[in-house]
């Protein structure tokens, strides 16, 4: 198929193979899952690591693609899905596409001028205004009161019908509804963010985050495409926002608090930064870690902090880097 | 104003420091031209501002007859202005293909392609394989960039400066660090780019005997001023130069 001169890419092609087949598999036995599993708190549990999977891959793209580190990242997620449940709440129809819309759109209104302003540093700056930025924002959901409910949260969304091309399947208020549509959005998520991974567009963030002043020196204009890689990871993170608003049924501003922020990076770095598949991985890993450890002890964020610690001491490179560590051992 | 690249007058001081005082260089089309000058004399400070590292502090650079002074780096890579450093600045972490692909791709445009593969852009690849050639890497296409000896990597980022269609390149100590033949290796490079492609080549090097060999003219710079300009001969016979850089009066 490929003339082999032209088109030499990193992946060998059994690999590429292998890790079809695998992803092919284990979203297979994800839809399954709730058939088989009728609990619902195992359904609501995975529900949560598919969302906070796609915000750990999201912050992958700005992360491990273009070397851009953002503490707060779950903002976005917030600011999503506080804007998508005032529209289901005050808009003129409980719609979920309508929320879906509002929501990723208005969050990008946000999200590009402040990208704008922090695209003019790098580094360490960078990663201090994100900071700066996550900070204003949850003071304001957490101080809006009249808006955002302020510590309360937006409580009282209505649950809108899922529907698909029009199709109406039923509604978000059936977990296992809400838990096929979750999947569905984020393996589609995923695909096309591989997709442009892969693109000559993801090549140039990759050069951006091997060398800035070298991607520059080659011809690119290294503000602009951060602004793009940023925008990105925001769009993801947002529609990530809109299913957390349909799985929950409400947000408070702790969902974008430091901590928060915080746990989304520790997901990357489980999960092994710049694989994409990976944070989904660190994602659950964190999520399960926090649950089963919760049931034990009310501490357990000293306990997740620590086992976070001894894994990325003796796991520098994640769950993604120890999987292409044991290939390679294998084959070498 | 035939000049290819001429600067008027071109100044840059950090602070208190006068890196580059009021420069006039001018740079003919085809022409390979060495600048030389002691440890601090201003020959990268000029070179970083002429190719928009820095901001000039005062004057102007003008190239093909349109002024250049503070455009953004990428625009003037665009022009055709593109250079290698003195530390050499590639990307570790891709492989030499990619490397080079990634230079072409961003010169030939189809960075927006947000769902395409990059596999599929193939002058972007087609070219690339032709200059890893020239360069002597093709066969080593496939190594990561940080595997890559020394003198392969100051040999890659030729070859990423080459990738952006340059009209003028600029080598700042392109055989810093290297073994003899390999120096050999890049002075044949540069020559044999200069001479046989008509690209004009500015060339920073500590190298005399090189510098000596190869340059059309030669810029001498002495504490951010230049104070001599001309023929290899008429630079080593210049009394200034003598003075000021070789360290030799006349007895």
């Amino acid at each position: 198929m490929k003339s082999g001169t032209t088109s030499r890419s990193l992946i060998p092609p059994q690999r590429k193979f292998f890790g079809l087949t695998a992803g092919l598999i284990l979203v297979a036995l994800l839809a399954v899952f709730p058939f088989v599993v009728s609990n619902r708190f195992y359904i609501r549990l995975l529900n949560e690591m598919f969302i906070y999977g796609l915000l750990a891959m999201s912050l992958d793209v700005l992360l491990g693609f273009t070397g851009l580190l953002s503490f707060m990242h779950t903002s976005y997620l917030g600011i999503a899905a506080y804007i998508a449940g005032l529209v289901l709440k005050h808009g003129p129809q409980k719609s979920l596409w309508l929320a879906l819309l509002v929501g990723v759109l208005a969050t990008q209104v946000i999200a590009v001028p402040v990208g704008w302003v922090q695209v003019r540093t790098g580094g360490l700056p960078f990663a201090l205004l994100t900071l700066a930025f996550g900070m204003m924002y949850f003071t304001v959901v957490w101080k809006w009161y009249g808006v955002t409910g302020g510590d309360d949260g937006l409580m009282g969304i209505p649950q809108p019908d899922l529907s698909l091309f029009g199709w109406v399947l039923g509604n978000s208020g059936n977990p296992v509804l809400t838990y096929l549509f979750t999947l569905f959005i984020v393996v589609i998520c995923f695909l096309v963010t591989y997709r442009i991974i892969r693109s000559p567009f993801g090549a140039v963030l990759e050069s951006i985050r091997e060398n800035e002043e070298r991607a520059a020196f080659i011809g690119i204009n290294v503000r602009r495409y951060k602004l793009l890689g940023w925008t990105l990871a925001c769009l993801l993170a947002s529609v990530a926002g809109v299913l957390f608003i349909l799985y929950k049924g409400y947000i408070g501003p702790t969902t974008m608090d430091p901590f928060a922020g915080a746990a989304v990076l520790m997901m990357v770095l489980l999960g092994g930064m710049g694989s994409l598949w990976g944070a989904f991985i660190g994602a659950g890993l964190f999520i399960f870690m926090q649950d089963y450890i919760s049931t034990m002890t009310e501490h357990w964020e000293i306990f997740v902090g620590l086992i976070v610690v001894l894994l990325v001491i003796f796991l520098p490179r994640g769950f993604a880097g120890l999987v292409d560590r044991l290939r390679n051992g294998e084959k070498g | 104003m035939g000049a290819l690249l001429y600067t008027k007058d071109l100044r840059k001081n950090f602070g208190g420091l006068l890196a580059v005082n009021n420069a006039n260089v001018s740079i003919e089309d085809r022409e390979l031209r060495s600048i030389i000058g002691p440890n601090g004399a201003g020959k990268t400070t000029f070179i970083n501002l002429i190719t928009g590292r820095y901001p000039a502090s005062g004057g102007n650079i003008f190239f093909q007859g349109r002024d250049i002074t503070n455009q953004p780096i990428h625009a003037l890579v665009r022009l055709g202005i593109c250079r290698t450093f003195q530390i050499t600045s590639i990307f570790l972490g891709l492989s030499v293909f990619e490397n080079v692909r990634m230079a072409r791709q961003s010169c030939l445009g189809g960075s927006l392609r947000i769902f395409s593969s990059k596999a599929r852009l193939k002058e972007v690849n087609e070219t690339t394989w032709a200059l890893l050639e020239k360069i002597g890497l093709q066969e080593k296409a496939d190594q990561p960039a940080k595997n890559l000896a020394h003198g392969d990597q100051r040999l890659l980022e030729v070859g990423l400066a080459l990738a952006g269609d340059p009209k003028i390149l600029i080598l700042d100590e392109p055989t810093a660090g290297m073994s003899p033949t390999e120096t050999n290796q890049i002075a044949d490079l540069v020559r044999q780019l200069n001479r046989d492609l008509n690209l004009p080549v500015v060339l920073i090097e500590h190298d005399m005997e090189m510098v000596m060999a190869i340059s059309d003219r030669i810029t001498v710079f002495h504490q951010g001023s230049m104070i001599a300009e001309g023929s290899p001969k008429e630079i080593q016979e210049n009394k200034f130069v003598k003075e000021a850089y070789l360290g030799e009066t006349d007895g």
